[in-house]
């Protein structure tokens, strides 16, 4: 499904895209954000199972919009607890133990926006087209039934296989963990190879 | 209960399994972990069901509500299994999105879709835990006679 080529190209952009959310959540944490190398992976839905688990976490998810044919999702997932020191760290928090609420939620929702709109516009410019993100959805639920789901509501439908995109961000003095999903449908990924593939010549 | 250590054999999205061990589906949102069990055998199915309607398509038979509840009767059958003594249970079919473009009452039709396959095929429904909002992580016990347990993200469980 990809060359070696293209998945070069695709790694370069995701990168781009996810040092500039790195950098506005480390502008909003005031601190350091490390960014592990990206991973790509072409998964069989079947196995979808084996890259994301079920454990209690946040997702925001937004539907890419703009001057790119298909449908594509951005998703940044952080695990409960990191929810938790996150929220903590930006509204001056302490307590560790407690269950999440709306205040958690809008924190996450505004975090969200920045990230991801910082991602899209990164990857966006550097392709020389429009990307917006749709107004985000928010889930504290598994992650899994989450990326199921979007697979089968939208025209991934008809495919088995899908390109998963995925940035380990991370703040170490913080001990918060986050993941930036990003999951184009065929058309979209189509069109982003070959935009890639015309940068390059 | 089985000991921690008991192998269980993972079904993933569009996937069945057929034994006597005991497999689980994780996370399912708006699938559907579908069991058929004898009710006279230490012995079922479960199969990952994502969509409703194969459009006649024969790969992963498991994938599609109108394939799947055939598939896995032939199946039991063919491991010894008479169709008059199978029942089913199923979990899932939640509704995880209330915005977004695209098929949002996609689980609402896969329950749907399997209830009238288990009709036509004749198989009792005898237990189900379905809709809402929520996620949930499955493990099916052949050897508990059609035994499910039923785990939410916040840690909740539920047998049926």
């Amino acid at each position: 499904m990809l060359n070696s080529q293209q998945r070069d190209a695709l790694m370069e952009l995701g990168n781009i895209g996810a040092a500039h959310a790195a950098t506005t959540l480390s502008t909003m944490l005031m601190s350091n954000i490390e960014m592990e190398v990206p991973d790509i992976s072409v998964v069989d839905i079947s196995k979808i199972h084996e890259h994301v688990g079920d454990e209690l976490s946040a997702l925001v998810i937004f539907q890419i919009t703009g001057e790119v044919s298909g449908g594509g999702y951005v998703l940044l997932h952080i695990p409960k607890n990191s929810v938790v020191r996150l929220t903590n760290a930006i509204l001056g928090m302490t307590e560790l133990d407690r269950d999440l609420t709306e205040m958690d939620e809008s924190a996450l929702l505004e975090i969200g926006n920045i990230m991801v709109s910082a991602f899209l516009d990164a990857t966006a410019t550097l392709l020389s087209i429009i990307m917006l993100p749709s107004p985000p959805s928010m889930i504290i639920d598994m992650p899994h039934a989450a990326f199921q789901t979007i697979l089968a509501m939208q025209e991934f439908s008809e495919i088995d296989q899908v390109v998963i995109f995925r940035t380990e961000l991370h703040s170490d003095q913080h001990k918060i963990y986050s993941n930036l999903f990003l999951l184009p449908n065929k058309p979209m990924l189509d069109e982003i190879l070959s935009m890639l593939e015309n940068l390059m010549k | 209960m089985p000991s921690p250590d008991e192998p269980v054999v993972m079904v993933g999205i569009g996937e069945f399994h057929a034994g006597r061990t005991p497999m689980s589906s994780i996370g399912l949102g708006s699938c559907i972990g579908l069991v058929i069990f004898d009710r006279d055998r230490d012995l079922g199915a479960l199969a990952h069901i994502m969509l409703p309607d194969s459009q006649r398509r024969s790969e992963r038979p498991a994938k599609y509500a109108d394939t799947a509840v055939e598939y896995l009767i032939k199946e039991l059958n063919r491991q010894g299994c008479k169709t008059s003594s199978l029942a089913a249970k199923m979990s899932g079919g939640a509704s995880m999105f209330q915005s977004f473009s695209g098929n949002l009452n996609i689980g609402e039709r896969n329950i749907e879709a399997v209830r009238f396959q288990l009709k036509r095929m004749s198989i009792p429904l005898v237990a189900e835990d379905v809709g809402g909002s929520i996620g949930r992580t499955i493990v099916y016990y052949p050897a508990e006679n059609g035994k499910i347990s039923i785990k939410t993200a916040n840690g909740t469980i539920k047998i049926i």
